[in-house]
């Protein structure tokens, strides 16, 4: 074996650092650009996606109804798949956030309207995120990705330890009093497999909230995610939403 | 011979308790679990069976083909009809039975019904039409002049 000399173990250490170094800083930073893993037109077909449109939603909550209706989520306050909250802005920089009841019991009119500067309302659901956080901190396996997009909870495999609530940035699932266990939006699954369209976006009156398949390049909703100017919520996250809003204003949360 | 004896009792104990281990393990992992992930690949079936509810606004127009055709012609035309009159699947499947009637507000609570979308808000989209519900003939029901499928 060749004399390993002083002056070529520091040539290989350096080196060694420069990769790890180099591989520690980029990874982050690729992983929160790469909004897909793989494109999804390249996906198994269907690949499901779901856009909001808040420059439309004027706050009705039909959606909200709909969505406990259809999945007998607990008409108890604090149960919602989906909700609607209204922001309000103000001269000062202040910002009020509210959803009495997800949307339900309507919105009070806002105090001092002359300092208000603007308000609008922005639906909320999961987001069915390419890298979600609840799944990869789930212990035992029970909620997965798909392989059509949608993020699930197996309400018999759960155990109901709640790791997965705590984990959501974006405040989707709640746990269910009746079953015990982690629940949150299916997309409405048993519809959507059915060729129907998830109950949110049956009701909603405005075209605020539009679904479809993303694998299909000529899909409204990939059209949509093309030409529109869209966002996610926390992208700084890196959970890949699927979710895209149309209309973020910057203090949306 | 006599040397090696005490190691095979070990390896007997470790090789039963890994046939327990495989064993237990057989009991307690379902069936259909790592077929397609980390998950039991059966969930995603019975989540499609899950019942529904809201029927879908085809099967309404099987029946209620007028009033489709009317709102279809109006600016409602984007709204589905079980945005107004609720879930109707049980309706659709059964449509003669008087316990699964469609939604339909009271003449006293139109008001408050209709305002769900059209009260006037400072959150709401400014091209969105509003009304002041206090101020605009507060004593009328709105569909003594607006008709819902045709509104003007």
């Amino acid at each position: 074996m060749k004399n390993f000399s002083r002056k070529d173990f520091l040539k290989t250490a350096a080196g060694a650092a420069f990769l790890m170094a180099t591989r520690a800083f980029s990874s982050p930073v690729q992983a929160a650009e790469k909004f897909f893993r793989e494109p999804p037109w390249k996906r198994k077909k269907p690949y499901y996606g779901y856009a909001v449109d808040t420059t439309k939603c004027i706050g009705c909550a039909r959606c909200v109804e709909a969505c406990k209706t259809e999945n007998d989520v607990p008409r108890e306050k604090f149960y919602f798949r989906t909700w609607v909250e209204r922001y309000i802005l103000r001269r000062s920089g202040e910002v009020n956030v509210d959803s009495p009841n997800g949307g339900l019991d309507g919105y009070l009119p806002p105090a001092d309207p002359e300092t208000v500067t603007k308000s609008f309302f922005v639906p909320k659901l999961c987001n069915h995120c390419e890298h979600s956080p609840c799944v990869q901190v789930c212990p035992v396996g029970a909620t997965f990705l798909t392989e059509d997009g949608v993020v699930l909870v197996d309400k018999k495999y759960c155990i109901g330890c709640r790791y997965c609530i705590q984990a959501c940035p974006y405040g989707s699932r709640f746990f269910n009093p009746v079953t015990h266990t982690a629940d949150k939006c299916t997309l409405c699954y048993h519809r959507i497999k059915k060729g129907l369209k998830p109950a949110c976006v049956e009701v909603c009156p405005t075209g605020t909230r539009m679904f479809g398949d993303l694998s299909d390049p000529k899909s409204a909703i990939t059209k949509f995610y093309e030409t529109e100017n869209v966002m996610v919520l926390k992208p700084h996250m890196g959970t890949g939403a699927k979710v895209v809003y149309k209309g973020l204003d910057k203090e949306v949360r | 011979m006599k040397d090696v004896q005490h190691l095979l009792r070990v390896a007997v104990i470790f090789i039963a308790a890994f046939a327990g281990f495989l064993f237990v393990r057989n009991l307690l992992v379902p069936e259909s679990f790592g077929k397609l992930g980390h998950y039991r690949a059966d969930s995603v079936d019975e989540f499609a069976a899950q019942p529904r509810h809201y029927a879908g606004e085809p099967a309404c127009k099987k029946c209620h083909a007028q009033q489709a055709s009317d709102k279809a012609k109006s600016s409602h035309k984007g709204i589905s009809c079980e945005s107004c009159h609720g879930a109707l699947l049980a309706h659709a499947e059964n449509p003669k039975s008087a316990d699964n009637k469609p939604r339909k507000p009271k003449e006293a609570e139109v008001r408050a019904f209709c305002g769900h979308c059209h009260a006037k808000s400072l959150s709401r989209p400014a091209r969105f039409p509003q009304i002041d519900v206090t101020a605009h003939n507060p004593d009328a029901p709105c569909s003594m002049c607006h008709q819902p499928h045709q509104p003007k």
